[in-house]
């Protein structure tokens, strides 16, 4: 198990270091970025996954939906996993908007269509 | 769910001595890579009989539900019991295989 | 990964064992209850004389209400159990003795429900509490896995403890309790978030059903879609013949819920659901509905399908309504044993980092906070929850409020253990919070009993003499863990040695 300090890993060069131990404001920022992705990015990528799952699959709509909502935890746990296992906090947030957009795309796209 | 549960214990036990480690903590003797690897068979096929023996009982549903108590009790029992009396582990073990063909019989007759 | 392990558990983690020590004394909850009021004694009634005795009360006691719900006794409940919703709106319950059918004279207490309520409301409005709870939740799945994902020796050390070895002993143990018991810690887990998901998860609701939410739990429980009274007035037809029904309709299993819609009115319904401890999934869908004038049978709804099954199945999985006493021990104990994880995992925490601190001597702040919230959250709560079972018997059998002063001490004890945790954390040692506390919650334990012969003692005997084992069992149960938390006391007893290990063992070690 790991010590207490923050590990992450910026792809930018490193700001002068402040003194030894202690975590700089950046990498609390980051860390914070982290939180509020797996927060509220991982809510959003989990809520669209139900919605969309809802709405395809070949059940009943009560039925589908209990599915839906009953599965989409599954979704939400590795979102927050990879928030935290992700090169960079800008990488965290693109990595849960990009596929909710696209479910948001799709579902959209169904309703229009259907 | 007698026997189910006589071979988990039975079972978690093989598992256990089939890992270098523990084998030569509890027996005393030198572990063999051929030793280890039956006990590992063993350990395997006793928890899936015992699967066995819990679905052809019951319910699906009361099979798993009883069938994963039984695992994760005897598997509790088999580490605190071992991490301060070894010997009596695998008494526990040996005590289980002679219980086995009684729970057997008595499965059948209910 | 290891990061969001040990910081999601530390952040949650108090609030985590808070609710998963609830939530284990929940699985008695029924037995808690029968031990707070004693004076309810377990008869043997026929269920038709049972709902014939309810059924005459709520007439003459509710006779405007929109909604009746009557229970019948069971094994672990021997009251009847009414209540309903008064027209004004809110929600009244009476329970009534089964062999006379009036009011129980007992002694007014939350009983069991306390615990299992503060476990998924957590004492906060509505709704936040179970939104806090809902969270708790998720950040546990998050912790179980991404401890799952860290600990890379999972199937080298499944088998390992090593006791007498400090830190070590405390690091095996948590994974132990944690790696042993993973089916019921995950099933528990997730189980929890399906249960909440209506509240937590609705947006797929409001997509496929639009505004008309209720669709949604109508097409889910069509047996609970009920139209509102009809003006008309109609007596009521005697329920104990639709026993009869549901008895040939579902073998092998009892009634659980009776619900009548609009009692007395021209489209008065009667709904019967199954008993929670003869089936595992929560199947509120799978219902009997009766005409309430003619008594006849209108409706007979199967919850079946696959989906509603397996989020039934969930829900049914973590309430254990269906576990008969030997099982109900083994959730017991499961749900210790996910509390000592939790439990462990806060004090690794802390004593990992404590040992980097050592050759200071002083604790700097946050890791003193830590302490001080380790030991409130868990010797703290263990003596508030002893607190309300003394409450429960040194307070005045009859006088309104009584219940709420029994919810006041278990909080008020709370709140005295963080005081006293705080002044001797950050005044004195942390050591001796813990000894204080674990001494006076290991004293306060065992002489429950005592307490109980002393002020109960009539209700105890009688009901061993029945046969009832449930106050005796709670007793015991209780000396139990007195003779646990005596043990954890004497540990700490003491100065307490850092030792500086020589050359052979680099890794400081701390003698408990």
């Amino acid at each position: 198990m790991e010590a207490a300090s923050v590990s992450v890993r910026a792809p930018e060069k490193r700001q002068r270091k402040p003194r030894s131990g202690a975590i700089s404001m950046r990498a609390r920022l980051a860390v914070a970025s982290r939180v509020f992705a797996a927060l509220i990015g991982g809510y959003l990528l989990t809520a669209l996954t139900s919605i969309c799952l809802a709405q395809f699959l070949p059940l009943a709509r009560a039925e589908a939906v209990v599915l839906a909502m009953t599965l989409s935890f599954l979704v939400y746990l590795p979102a927050v996993l990879w928030c935290f296992a992700c090169g960079t906090a800008w990488r965290a947030w693109l990595g849960l908007l990009l596929p909710s957009a696209v479910l948001a795309a799709i579902y959209a796209g169904a309703r229009w269509l259907l | 769910m007698l026997l189910a549960t006589l071979l988990c214990y039975i079972g978690f036990t093989a598992l256990c001595l089939s890992m270098n480690r523990h084998y030569e903590d509890l027996t005393g003797r030198p572990f063999s890579a051929v030793r280890g690897q039956a006990l590992r068979f063993s350990g395997w096929a006793a928890l899936l009989v015992s699967l066995w023996i819990a679905l052809v009982s019951q319910s699906l549903g009361q099979a798993l539900v009883q069938w994963f108590a039984a695992l994760m009790s005897s598997a509790v029992l088999l580490v605190f019991v071992m991490s301060y009396r070894p010997g009596l582990a695998l008494s526990l073990a040996g005590i289980g295989v002679l219980l086995c063909p009684v729970a057997a019989f008595l499965q059948l007759l209910a | 990964m290891a990061w969001v392990h040990t910081w999601a558990g530390l952040t949650f983690g108090w609030l985590l064992f808070a609710i998963f020590l609830t939530g284990t004394l929940s699985y008695f909850k029924n037995e808690i209850t029968q031990w707070a009021q004693p004076e309810i004694t377990p008869h043997e009634v026929s269920s038709a004389d049972g709902v014939n005795r309810a059924q005459q009360w709520l007439g003459e006691n509710a006779p405007d209400a929109k909604r009746w719900f009557i229970r019948l006794p069971d094994e672990r409940s021997p009251e009847l159990g009414v209540s309903w919703s008064p027209a004004k709106g809110g929600f009244e319950e009476q329970p009534l003795d089964s062999l006379t059918g009036t009011a129980v004279k007992a002694r007014e207490s939350m009983g069991g429900e306390f615990f299992y309520r503060f476990h998924f409301q957590l004492q906060m409005p509505y709704p936040w509490g179970r939104w806090l709870a809902s969270l708790a939740a998720m950040v546990m799945f998050v912790a179980l896995i991404s401890g799952i994902i860290t600990h890379k020796k999972i199937f080298k050390e499944f088998f390992t403890f090593r006791p007498r070895k400090g830190q070590r002993t405390w690091l095996d143990g948590h994974n132990a309790v944690a790696v042993l018991v993973l089916p019921f810690h995950l099933m528990i887990t997730y189980s929890s978030l399906v249960i909440f998901m209506t509240m937590i998860m609705p947006l797929s609701i409001l997509t496929t059903y639009g505004k008309n939410t209720q669709g949604f739990f109508d097409d889910l429980f069509p047996a609970f879609k009920t139209a509102p009274a009809s003006p008309d007035r109609a007596p009521l037809a005697s329920i104990a013949p639709m026993l009869d029904v549901a008895a040939d309709k579902w073998p092998g299993s009892r009634v659980g819920l009776i619900t009548v819609n609009n009692p007395g009115s021209a489209n008065a319904s009667v709904t019967l659901t199954r008993h929670g401890a003869d089936h595992i999934p929560h199947e509120p869908g799978t219902a009997l509905v009766f005409d309430g004038v003619s008594g006849e049978l209108k409706n007979e709804s199967n919850m079946g399908a696959a989906s509603l099954m397996l989020a039934g199945g969930l829900y049914g999985l973590h309430m254990g309504h269906f576990a008969a006493p030997l099982l109900r021990w083994l959730y017991f104990l499961a749900g210790i044993g996910g509390t000592a994880m939790i439990g462990t995992g806060l004090v690794i925490w802390l004593g990992k980092r404590r040992l980097k601190h050592a050759k200071a001597g002083v604790l700097p702040f946050e890791l003193r906070l830590v302490e001080m919230l380790n030991v409130a959250s868990m010797s703290g709560l263990m003596l508030a929850v002893v607190s309300f079972f003394w409450a429960n018997r040194l307070l005045p059998v009859s006088f309104t409020g009584r219940s709420d002063w029994e919810v006041r001490a278990f909080f008020c004890v709370w709140g005295v253990a963080l005081l006293h945790a705080f002044a001797r954390v950050f005044f004195r040692d942390g050591r001796s919070a813990w000894r204080e506390q674990l001494t006076v919650a290991a004293s306060l334990y065992c002489l429950l009993p005592v307490l109980d012969m002393a002020t109960a003692g009539g209700y105890l005997l009688a009901s061993l003499k029945q046969g009832n084992l449930t106050l005796a069992a709670l007793d015991l149960t209780a000396l139990a863990t007195g003779v646990f938390l005596a043990w954890g006391a004497f540990r700490f007893r003491g100065q307490g040695k850092t030792v500086i290990a020589s050359k052979l063992a680099p890794a400081v070690q701390e003698a408990r």
